[in-house]
């Protein structure tokens, strides 16, 4: 019986350790390729998505591809504030289309629909790292 | 879904993730802030911007020994090869 809580304790505090690992990676590893990923989703799979099915919306299906055009052009120019700027862009037009899908009631018709809430989850995330990376670069 | 609605729910959407990350990027602030002054008044932290401060001026120091040796090897070539004139004409003199 000893044993087995003394065994337990052991997985315990081995899962505990690889949740923190795993959130130190979510919060401080490098962000762009993330960002890349978003912004070629942002520009080829959400009007594509978004239009077939919800309908043609300029402000989702124009504007939500320039901001990928936009965020990717950031990416590769390397400015920090630029980039913050671009992802709370681009993570408004994914929370943009979870409240579309939620309101259409589309959101919890299927499991692949809450690919839009791992979207939205995924930019935020994003947006957090790289405000912390600004922010570490200005203290010092 | 008709474009009023599209604008309002999109206006909607915009001013509540810009509220989202005033407070998440306020959250950050803070925090960086705390951890500024955390590392402030970290002992680890003061010896090593002691140390960092210290091999600044021993770079300025030896990059001005080095202009010095310079300097005195100019000098030194320049005294050699007077020396070395000198040694010539005492030995003309000598001959003479």
């Amino acid at each position: 019986m000893e044993r087995l809580k003394i065994k337990a304790q052991e997985i315990k505090a081995e899962l505990i350790a690889r949740f923190k690992s795993l959130r130190n990676i979510w919060q401080y590893s490098d962000s762009q390729p993330t960002e890349i990923t978003l912004a070629v989703a942002l520009v080829f799979l959400y009007p594509t998505a978004t239009y077939l099915e919800l309908g043609y919306s300029p402000i989702m299906d124009v504007l939500g591809p320039m901001a990928g055009i936009y965020q990717l052009y950031c990416v590769s120019g390397k400015c920090l504030s630029c980039r913050v700027r671009a992802s709370f862009i681009t993570f408004s037009f994914y929370l943009l289309a979870t409240v579309m899908y939620l309101y259409c009631g589309m959101l919890f018709k299927s499991p692949t629909y809450w690919g839009w809430v791992v979207l939205c989850f995924s930019s935020f995330g994003s947006l957090k790292r790289i405000k912390k990376e600004e922010l570490h670069r200005k203290n010092g | 879904m008709d474009n009023s609605t599209q604008i309002v729910l999109a206006v909607v959407t915009l001013l509540g993730s810009a509220g989202i990350w005033k407070y998440a990027e306020a959250r950050l602030r803070v925090k960086a802030e705390l951890r500024k002054e955390e590392q402030s008044s970290n002992d680890t932290v003061l010896y090593r911007d002691d140390l960092k401060s210290r091999v600044e001026e021993m770079d300025k120091a030896l990059k001005e020994a080095h202009k010095e040796l310079l300097a005195l090897t100019e000098k030194v070539a320049k005294l050699e090869t007077e020396n070395s004139f000198l040694r010539r004409e005492i030995d003309i003199l000598k001959r003479n």
